[in-house]
């Protein structure tokens, strides 16, 4: 008997262990979404005696939204120059010779702080393995302007929470949508931010000089509003929703500003409907909010997928 | 609801007029206690010799079941649903891994390791924590010291034929004067049941194993330590009633008693008990072909405490008073993925690692005024206090949730019983307290089969409030026991689902969300009328009847509500023999309720009959039983069956029981 109480606790003891692990959900959710915090030196351009240092995220451009900061440092003595203000120019020259530029921000804006210059660039598409993408930077030192340019590469999206969309509207007009923020969407409420952007033709004989001469050149539009209506659309999920979401509309940062609620990790799509200022529909229309389980959801013609 | 007020106005009425004559004995009791001993099983209306604790649990009129299909019965006290009782293992609490309430804490016992099982109705309930519906104690099977015969054994075996079921129970005990030690194992299979149709119920197999150990030493003559041990172990259980299954769910409970006596003085005895439980429950869903997603729906639950009593005895007046304290900490994850189980489509967390610590004292005193008069009186103040790991899920309906919420619980109740001549009388009152559970408070996209919504907890839900009063009265003379029983809860903040407009659904069968809320108030009112005759000297008739009606603030009807309900059963016994017949059945559902996803269903009756015989082998006496439930092979379900799912048609079944 004393046996065998001694046999059945040790057998306990052995199956206080669980059959089934859990899931380690923090380690998971860092899995499936890789995230770069860090600015590292991306791109290197050298002009006269000055070095223009670009710094991205992970030291990589990507497909999509990319925030950059840009340095400069004089090689004749080391020092950081004086330098009032820097343009910067992203473009992609075609396989015809046409040239195609992408939103960026052209004046970069000076942080006194830590002595650099912050922009952004949204490629538009990653560089198939023959493919690169320029960068031109124009910086005034003493009343001298200098110019420099260089290839880098554009590789594709690693982090499926940064997605783009680019589409022609039904005014005619190419518009261009990249979500900025989340990098790494919570089960819950997140800050949603994305940059609109439209397309204009430039009649490139018009210009001869820097800004080289490119077809197209994107502007942020103002005052549009961009409807929210985010969805699980695999069929197991039956077109899920979330409560609290809000639309996004234009901060004085020229970004768009909303809320998305992720109720749970996995597959979402954001549709969005397009509003221009005038409150008449861009691109995008509504989805229907019916559950409908083992049906994939239905996805506006305007929409950004999200993984996490 | 008129009625109802009716009903328990002339119940006070008469128990106020009879209580001013003269009492004479001091025999009865309000509480209910069942024995599960052989020797009391025939003062009860169950009809097997050796049955599942939900059978026994049935015997009692306080008790009412839920059922999902042939396994797993959540007990419902005074027809409150579990989250508004305590469940208690000798005063240990365990709670149930599964979000669908498909392991209420009676799953994990056997009933060959208990002795008694302890049910209070709603403050009375107080002892082990705060509660409104009352308090359901287990008490394990304890052998006690220096019994002259110091090994003993029993074993019992039977067949079910309706759905196959075999079970083997076998219990050992060894009493020494200074040592003891016991151990239980049983083993239950049971294939598919038949409904009155014959059509098999699919999904309703269950499999069981229940093992126990028991050490004691006495380490003075007054005083003892103990360690006590279950395992249980559920594979491959069937839930008719639901869209999934169980495919494994195990249990250790575990714990460890220091108990102190006194000889002299005010106090008689101190009891602590140190506690540790964990309880894991997978279900599966990929036995069933309707189901294009499969989800994964792990539960863990452990729990680890305190309890302390201390028993004190002054004059007339025997006091207990009792500190609870306990820390849990539930999680249930839902993984879902299409067919092809290589991808999955989401993640979340229907209980979001949501800790609940109890910590809280109880005094519970009785005073025997005279010899026909007693008054009960006691109190309980708790600390409860939740923490929600992953609020992030909770704060997605209620964006400003706390992460952490802490409640204090409070309960009184008084009670007087006066007995004169043949007729004893019993009057209560009580208010009581309890804070939401784990799932009203913190559930997440938790799926009902029944209502077909999700639900999710609200963290900032109010505590439910109760104030109860209670009324008895007995008549007692040789051959004849008759007692009526009522009580009434009206309950503030009274917990249910509501409908969540802005919530979209995500569980595959599900059309809506219902978020957990307070009404402003519910009332339930229960009665019960036992009545036991013995015609002749061998021939015993024995009848109960229930009665309960419960409606929300706005005379909307609950859920759950047993319906009028009756059980009369004759008994008769000659030397080895033992016959018993029992009709039993409910009156038609009249007070459904629709809103909840009720559906009335139609009075039912079945009839029961079982005989035995005992007879001895040289020092082993035996028991043998062979008895027909449903007999008539009625088909039917009842209201309380989830999914409506039929109930079990005829059931011939078979038992020996062997004890040495």
């Amino acid at each position: 008997m004393k046996n065998g109480i001694l046999i059945s606790g040790v057998v306990c003891l052995l199956l206080l262990s669980c059959t089934k692990a859990k899931t380690d959900y923090e380690a998971e959710r860092n899995a499936e979404v890789p995230v770069y915090y860090d600015f590292k030196e991306a791109a290197l351009l050298h002009t006269d005696n000055y070095v223009v240092h670009i710094e991205a995220l992970n030291g990589k451009f990507y497909k999509g939204y990319n925030p950059i900061r840009v340095r400069i440092t004089d090689t004749s003595n080391d020092q950081t120059g004086q330098i009032s203000s820097i343009a910067f120019f992203p473009f992609k020259e075609n396989s015809d010779g046409s040239r195609i530029s992408c939103p960026h921000q052209y004046h970069l804006q000076y942080h006194s702080d830590s002595n650099y210059f912050s922009g952004y660039v949204v490629f538009v598409d990653e560089d198939r393995p023959n493919e690169s993408s320029q960068l031109y930077v124009s910086f005034t030192t003493d009343n001298k302007s200098h110019y420099a340019s260089g290839k880098v590469k554009v590789l594709e999206q690693p982090n499926k929470n940064l997605g783009m969309t680019a589409f022609v509207g039904n005014d005619d007009i190419k518009y261009l949508i990249a979500l900025v923020s989340p990098y790494k969407p919570k089960v819950g409420e997140n800050d949603l931010v994305a940059g609109i952007y439209q397309c204009k033709t430039i009649d490139s004989s018009s210009v001869d000089s820097f800004p080289f001469p490119v077809q197209y050149y994107y502007t942020e539009v103002t005052g549009y509003k961009l409807l929210l209506d985010p969805r699980m659309p695999e069929p197991s999920m039956g077109n899920h929703s979330s409560p609290n979401n809000e639309d996004l509309i234009q901060l004085d940062d020229g970004l768009y500003h909303g809320v998305v609620n992720y109720t749970m990790t996995g597959n979402w799509t954001l549709n969005f409907i397009l509003l221009n200022p005038s409150g008449n529909v861009v691109k995008g229309m509504e989805v229907s909010k019916d559950f409908t389980p083992g049906v994939e959801g239905a996805k506006s013609e305007l929409h950004i997928d999200i993984l996490f | 609801m008129k009625a109802l007020h009716i009903a328990l106005v002339i119940l006070i009425i008469t128990t106020g007029i009879k209580a001013q004559e003269p009492a004479q004995d001091d025999t009865t009791r309000v509480l209910e206690e069942i024995k599960i001993k052989a020797a009391k099983r025939n003062i009860h209306a169950d009809i097997k010799q050796s049955t599942s604790i939900d059978e026994y649990l049935a015997a009692s009129e306080q008790v009412s079941f839920i059922k999902r299909g042939a396994y797993a019965w959540e007990p419902l006290l005074n027809n409150m649903t579990i989250e508004r009782s305590s469940i208690t293992i000798d005063g240990m609490h365990i709670f149930g891994a599964c979000t669908d309430k498909m392991d209420p804490v009676s799953t994990y016992l056997e009933s060959n390791n208990l002795s008694s099982i302890d049910i209070r109705s709603g403050q009375e309930g107080n002892m082990h924590g705060a509660t409104i519906g009352g308090n359901i104690d287990f008490k394990r099977k304890v052998t006690p010291f220096g019994l002259l015969k110091k090994w003993s054994g029993i074993y019992q075996t039977g067949v079910e034929w309706n759905n196959k079921q075999v079970f083997n129970l076998l219990n050992l005990s060894y009493s020494g004067k200074r040592f003891v030690t016991d151990g239980s194992i049983a083993y239950r299979k049971a294939g598919n049941y038949y409904d009155g149709n014959q059509e098999e119920v699919q999904h309703s197999q269950y499999s069981k194993l229940n093992a126990s150990a028991g050490l004691a030493y006495k380490t003075s003559e007054l005083s003892s330590i103990r360690l006590d041990a279950i395992f249980d172990v559920a594979k491959d259980v069937g839930y008719p009633a639901l869209p999934m299954d169980l495919w494994l769910s195990r249990a250790i409970i575990t714990s460890a008693t220091y108990k102190q006596l006194f000889e002299k003085g005010s106090i008689r005895s101190w009891n602590t008990k140190l506690y540790f439980n964990a309880v894991e429950h997978y279900m599966d869903d990929t036995k069933r072909p309707e189901n294009l997603v499969h989800m994964d729906m792990p539960g863990w639950s452990t729990t680890y405490g305190m309890v302390s009593n201390l028993q004190l005895e002054h004059r007339k007046l025997v006091s207990n008073i009792q500190f609870n304290g306990y820390n849990n900490l539930s999680i249930a994850e839902m993984r879902m993925y299409p067919q092809d189980r290589s991808k999955r489509t989401m993640f979340a967390y229907s209980w979001p690692w949501v800790t609940t610590t109890y910590g809280g004292v109880s005094v519970n005193n009785v005073w025997m005024r005279s010899e026909n008069t007693m008054l009960r009186f006691g109190a309980s103040l708790g600390y409860h206090y939740n923490y929600s790991r992953y609020v992030e899920f909770n704060r997605i309906f209620y964006p400003h949730a706390s992460q952490k919420n802490k409640r204090i619980l409070t309960g009184l109740h008084v009670g007087y019983e006066k007995k004169f001549n043949a007729f004893d009388f019993s009057l209560g009152a009580g208010y009581g307290q309890r804070a939401p559970s784990v799932s009203e408070g913190y559930g997440y996209y938790i799926y009902n089969s029944f209502d077909r919504y999700d639900y999710v907890g609200n963290p900032n839900l109010k505590n439910e409030i109760s104030y109860e009063v209670n009324a008895g009265v007995g008549f007692q003379k040789e051959e004849l026991h008759l007692s009526i029983k009522a009580n009434y809860f009206h309950i503030r903040n009274y917990i249910v689902g509501k409908v969540l407009s802005i919530g979209s659904p995500m569980n595959y069968q599900s059309v809506g969300v219902k978020a957990y809320s307070s009404l402003k108030y519910a009332r339930i009112f229960n009665a019960t009328a036992h009545l036991r005759y013995d015609i002749w000297k061998h021939l015993h008739w024995e009848s109960s009847m229930t009665y309960a009606r419960a409606t929300d603030n706005t005379g909307t009807n609950l859920p759950f509500i047993r319906p009028l309900h009756y059980n009369t059963s004759l008994m008769w016994m000659r030397h080895h023999f033992h016959i018993k017949t029992m009709l039993q059945g409910d009156f038609a559902h009249v007070n459904y309720s629709p809103e909840y996803g009720e559906r009335s269903k139609p009075a039912y009756m079945i009839w029961n009959i079982a005989a035995d015989y005992a007879f001895a082998l040289h020092d082993i006496n035996a028991v043998i039983q062979l008895g027909v439930e449903n007999l008539l092979n009625k088909q039917y379900s009842t209201y309380a069956d989830w999914g409506n799912i039929p109930r079990m048609g005829r059931n011939l079944f078979m038992s020996l029981k062997l004890a040495l």
